[in-house]
């Protein structure tokens, strides 16, 4: 019994070995790999998600900002900073269960061909339930969501040097 | 006293065991893992090109939005699989999926370096039978050499915006894995 609960746990939590957390997200590259550990495996095949492979990209998923407070609907954030080198990323959102949200402007992910930025390169994205200025990335207004950056072509996952490498921040703005 | 103590003992080892094994099992024996998904867009041996991921309507759990995906299932037991497709020069990239979910060969269209597709997936076995004649094919294609039985294969392709869709679906249409060597 003891057995069988833990194992139904850590699957079904998503506790995948070798997570890689730089600022306000978090990767496991080794998900997308042969070296897969058990715990990954177990959860991709109970999800049927399909995981990036190394030689395509590496996702990071933040659930919380970047003052740890888990992300929610009803609040207004700003995605602000620079990604790690990559030749293309998308930024979405999630719902909790990992399901893309309906939205008016029929607009589910950013990618870095499109957006806005500053002149040094740095951009800030709107994440609101809200029309905002600039990029807006709608969401619903749900308990909790996640964004999910996913850097593509990225040297990220050819060295795995991931000490020197900047995300941007998540910076809560007002709430309702 | 020593007796519970052996109990107790024996049943966290019990456990820790169980624990082991049904982890190891899950992939398996799951029902909603990608390999058996796949199996709702069609027969194996061709690429289906999947409905676009949208809010309440997602082939799959966790997609890109912005990106077009083809998927095709295959076996390796009847002889080795040739995987090509003609794709655009914008981001593409592939990767081959064991039948436990593990991805075992990942590439995109810059460390491919070409915009043809062409994949010469193959046993060890089979590799080592092909040394003696080695056909044509192989001088081209990447060689992916992996003991697999049955696999699939995910080509996605980057749709920077909708007016580019169709165009990303005819690329996607060109993708086949019928081919032998």
């Amino acid at each position: 019994m003891v057995g069988l609960s833990t194992a139904w746990l850590a699957v079904d939590r998503g506790y995948m070995l070798g997570s890689v957390s730089i600022g306000d997200w978090t990767a496991w590259p080794r998900a997308g790999t042969p070296d897969a550990d058990p715990y990954s495996l177990a959860w991709l095949a109970r999800s049927g998600e399909v995981p990036l492979g190394a030689g395509e990209g590496i996702a990071f998923t933040a659930q919380a900002d970047h003052g740890g407070e888990p992300l929610a609907g009803n609040c207004v954030y700003r995605v602000i900073g620079q990604t790690p080198a990559a030749r293309l990323w998308t930024l979405t959102a999630y719902d909790s269960e990992g399901h893309l949200m309906p939205n008016a402007a029929q607009r589910e992910a950013f990618h870095s061909q499109e957006i806005l930025r500053r002149s040094d390169g740095s951009f800030e994205i709107m994440v609101a339930a809200d029309v905002q200025p600039g990029n807006w990335l709608p969401i619903s207004r749900v308990d909790y969501f996640e964004l999910v950056l996913r850097l593509y072509d990225t040297p990220l996952t050819a060295g795995g040097i991931f000490g020197g490498s900047t995300m941007p921040e998540i910076r809560r703005e007002q709430c309702r | 006293m020593r007796r519970t103590l052996v109990f107790v003992l024996g049943g966290l080892l019990l456990a820790g065991i169980i624990h082991i094994a049904t982890v190891i099992m899950v992939p398996y024996f799951a029902t909603d893992d990608a390999s058996t998904l796949m199996r709702q867009f069609g027969r194996a041996d061709v690429f289906h090109i999947l409905p676009r991921a949208e809010a309440g309507a997602e082939p799959l759990a966790n997609l890109d939005p912005k990106m077009l995906y083809a998927a095709c299932r295959f076996s390796l037991s009847d002889g080795p699989v040739r995987i090509t497709a003609s794709l655009p020069n914008n981001f593409w990239s592939v990767a081959i999926f064991d039948r436990r979910g593990r991805n075992v060969f990942s590439v995109n269209d810059r460390s491919a370096e070409r915009s043809e597709l062409d994949l010469a997936v193959l046993t060890p076995v089979q590799m080592a039978q092909l040394r003696q004649d080695p056909p044509a094919a192989l001088e081209t294609a990447i060689v992916v050499e992996l003991p697999l039985d049955s696999a699939f294969a995910l080509i996605r392709v980057f749709v920077a915006d909708d007016t580019l869709l169709s165009r990303a679906r005819a690329d996607l249409e060109t993708a086949d894995c019928a081919g032998t060597l």
